[in-house]
């Protein structure tokens, strides 16, 4: 039988099922990064308690761990499976090419995310029951834990992007998919904004403590405006590293709104840099309601669009640059035994290798032509674009305005060709790209 | 389902290691993951019944933020550690668990968010609770019904991914292609089973809460005596009921007289009768982790058996060996790990047992488990850079 493995398809309406990883993605990565950042941070301030006798930082640690415990550690950590369950409903062979690469990896980070939970519970909890040396000892192994999370989980993520060189696809050894071209500066990446989303978060416990204490509170933010100013430098020097480390389909899909981007890069980091400077030189200018809008302003226009542009930039794989967005396996991997599925796909037609095709759809006929040109529709195209009239997410209608079935066809062929980096290279037989072609010119974009 | 579909539905790159040692370790981590929901769900419910009678009990009043802070921090437990058992079905069962993901997405979705909810209002709760407001039962009553339903989303989770043979009817009901990924479905004897058992989990807590305790002089004998005595009539109770469910359950699924259900059975008569006489509840606590594993074992057959008569046997899943990893695995869980856990846990023991600040530095056990941490740590980051480097430049240079 000419089966692939092929999933059912799970499509959210109007926004497609991607959206759902996005949102769940870009919350988790504000609290994650958090959580590191603030595990630097912790190990620092506890140095620094310990050696200059500063009993006073104590009690900005157990506020700033109580606001860590509620938020990176119950928002945080259910958006950490959250995104692998919203991303296996959305992408399932994507995710599960990672399992299967990278499953004892995760393992590994399992054993410091279990670290990091019991720690930060003793170590906020403890705070006043344990002597200061201990504390300290504990801190260090805190920011470790958690720096050893980063340093697991950035070579999968990192090779969603790609390996950056043919060594993996030889030999299919995790390590050379772990240690690809980009996984070292965007390791230094994310150090430097977890860094400075320590000090941002920083701000908003320090300048809530001017009512008690408003030296140290002083003291604290202008800390606090160093550590983030100097997260932001680290941020911005390795995303340009980064930046040179990805692959052509990635710059491809950076062209298109390239301005833009820039454009919004310059105006958040001058936004931020006065910010900063604002709590070093004028630390009493900074109150709790202006250092949470911040929060938001970085939630929204820095996080949302960063992680966007990301996906993005992925296009048209989800995973090694072996697997589509649309689940089919693009290339052969020799070291793992993986074959293309493109050619079969190319002979037989998505329909027919699909094994969650119900029997009727299997042949495409005059009567059940549209609803296969919407199925395949959906299979070929919606965990990128929303398919309907009124779609939000990356919408077709925006991409085949007005045209007429030969027009639609034009460009599902050009598709097959390999015309643009950033689309699958999906060819298929005559009947279904007629069905398609049929179906989506129906919907009158 | 056909053979060949499952047998296709296997992920192409292969497992990386022998499928039977995902399947040990899925066993072995279910039961610890199942372990905290009970006690997070026994003790926030029980917190509740506590919240109600208000500051009025002396008894009540010390143990219901005990239960409170008890549960918090379990919810949390759970969910690290159910990463484990999340990450290694996936790995052998990938069928099962990627099919169920996409024909419930959207509970998925709701999943998430409802723990997200259920999770923040218990800290709310407990917040409440502290400041002695009369609302905090009420914040605590609807914790608990949005976390209870974030279970039954996962045991829908559960029951789906058993179900192989309706999947097809479950995405195309009729031949019409449903998208939309509502599939939902219930086993409800599994389910009570399942749930049943958070009372006699909470039950044992209390006894070992009385134990731990007792040493501790600022706490009254007759608050100690309380406890013990609320944990066994709740371990007594709870475990009768959770005995007739299983007996259902296994009636119903036919293993009732399988080996694995006969020793589970004994496990639970063994534990009534520690937990009746509670000479030392530590020891029924190492019964009642065999009795979880056992359970988790029964499960694990089911699912074993019932994938093996569609054809799809995880033994024959293809292998691509993959030692760099594993090692890394090995030694990080095994060395950091234990070493890291344990230092954790004795300083929270004799924090827990002492009643001022307790003075780490000047204790050998914690100091040793403290730099060996640190150490082991540090020692851990440098080979991950020398491995990461070294690996780079083979393949750049």
């Amino acid at each position: 039988m000419d089966i692939i493995g092929q999933f059912p398809l799970f499509y959210f309406p109007e926004y497609g099922s991607a959206w759902m990883m996005g949102i769940t993605g870009t919350i988790h990565i504000l609290f994650s990064h958090t959580s590191v950042g603030a595990a630097m941070l912790f190990a620092f301030l506890a140095h620094k308690a310990y050696k200059e006798n500063r009993s006073d930082y104590y009690p900005y640690m157990k506020k700033y761990g109580m606001f860590l415990l509620i938020f990176s550690y119950v928002l945080g950590s259910i958006t950490g499976p959250g995104i692998w369950y919203t991303a296996t409903a959305a992408s399932p062979r994507g995710i599960s090419a990672l399992i299967h690469n990278f499953v004892w990896v995760w393992a590994t980070e399992w054993v410091f995310f279990i670290y990091e939970v019991i720690g930060v519970f003793v170590l906020v909890y403890f705070m006043n029951r344990i002597d200061k040396k201990t504390h300290l000892q504990l801190t260090y192994t805190f920011a470790i834990a958690s720096v050893g999370t980063l340093a697991l989980i950035i070579g999968i993520i990192s090779f969603m992007m790609w390996p950056g060189t043919d060594a993996y696809y030889v030999t299919g050894s995790a390590s050379d998919a772990f240690f690809g071209i980009n996984t070292f500066p965007h390791m230094f990446l994310r150090l430097g904004f977890m860094f400075m989303m320590s000090g941002v978060i920083g701000l908003v416990i320090s300048s809530a403590m001017r009512k008690e204490n408003a030296a140290l509170s002083d003291e604290l933010s202008k800390k606090m405006g160093y550590v983030s100013i100097i997260g932001g430098f680290v941020t911005l020097f390795f995303f340009i590293w980064y930046m040179g480390t990805l692959p052509d389909n990635a710059h491809d899909v950076f062209a298109f709104s390239k301005d833009s981007i820039i454009q919004n890069r310059i105006i958040l980091t001058l936004v931020f840099m006065a910010y900063f400077a604002i709590a070093i030189i004028k630390p009493k200018l900074i109150n709790p309601a202006i250092a949470s809008s911040m929060i938001a302003v970085i939630l929204i226009a820095g996080l949302w669009s960063g992680e966007k542009l990301r996906e993005s930039m992925r296009k048209p794989y989800v995973a090694g640059q072996y697997i589509y967005s649309n689940q089919l396996i693009s290339r052969d991997v020799p070291g793992k035994n993986i074959k293309s599925e493109l050619p079969i796909v190319a002979e037989k037609g998505l329909l027919q290798v699909n094994p969650f095709v119900p029997e009727h759809l299997k042949s495409i006929t005059d009567e059940n032509r549209l609803e296969a040109g919407e199925l395949l529709a959906k299979l070929a195209c919606s965990n990128c674009h929303s398919l309907e009239p009124t779609g939000v997410f990356r919408p077709l209608k925006d991409k085949l305005v007005e045209m007429d079935k030969e027009s639609v066809m034009a460009i599902l062929y050009a598709i097959g060709e390999g015309a643009f980096s950033y689309m699958p290279t999906l060819k298929l037989p005559d009947t279904e790209y007629d069905a398609m072609a049929e179906y989506l010119a129906s919907l009158k974009y | 389902m056909d053979a060949s579909v499952l047998l296709a539905l296997r992920d192409p790159a292969g497992v990386p290691f022998y499928p039977v040692v995902f399947q040990i370790l899925y066993i072995l981590t279910w039961a610890l993951h199942i372990a905290f929901v009970l006690l997070s769900l026994g003790s926030l419910g029980l917190s509740l019944y506590g919240s109600s009678k208000g500051s009025s009990d002396r008894n009540w009043r010390i143990l219901t933020p005990h239960l409170i802070q008890t549960g918090k921090i379990s919810v949390s437990i759970l969910i690290v550690l159910g990463v484990a058992p999340l990450l290694f079905t996936q790995v052998i069962y990938d069928p099962n668990w990627y099919v169920t993901n996409t024909l419930s997405g959207m509970w998925i979705f709701i999943f998430i968010y409802a723990l997200i909810v259920g999770y923040s209002m218990y800290y709310w709760y407990y917040y409440a609770n502290k400041a002695q407001k009369s609302s905090s039962t009420l914040i605590g009553l609807i914790s608990f019904a949005i976390l209870i339903f974030s279970g039954i989303l996962m045991h829908n989770f559960t029951v789906i991914s058993l179900m192989p043979n309706e999947w097809m009817s479950m995405y195309a009901p009729g031949g019409v292609v449903d998208t939309s990924g509502w599939v939902f479905s219930v086993d409800a004897i599994r389910l009570a089973f399942m749930v049943s058992l958070s009372i006699p989990v909470v039950g044992i807590f209390l006894q070992n809460y009385s134990q731990f305790l007792s040493t501790r002089k600022d706490f009254e004998n007759s608050f100690i005596q309380y406890s013990a005595n609320l944990g066994t009539k709740l371990a007594i109770i709870g475990l009768l009921i959770s005995a007739v469910l299983f007996v259902l359950w296994m009636l119903k699924v036919g293993y009732l007289f399988h080996p694995i259900s006969l020793v589970t059975i004994a496990g639970v008569v063994m534990l009534l009768v520690m937990s009746k006489m509670n000479n030392n509840s530590y020891y029924t606590t190492l019964i009642l982790v065999v009795v979880a594993l056992l359970i988790s074992s029964v499960r694990e057959l089911i699912r074993f058996d019932l994938m093996m008569d569609l054809g799809y046997n995880i033994y024959d899943y293809p292998v691509n060996l993959e030692i760099p990893t594993i090692v890394m695995f090995l030694a990080t869980f095994l060395i950091m790990g234990f070493v890291g856990v344990a230092y954790l846990l004795t300083m929270a023991w004799k924090v827990g047992k002492n009643e001022g600040v307790f003075d780490g530095s000047k204790d050998a056990l914690v100091s040793k488990l403290g730099q060996s941490t640190l150490y082991i740590m540090i020692a851990w980051i440098a080979i991950y850079f020398a491995w990461g480097i070294g690996i780079l430049f083979s393949n750049i240079l």
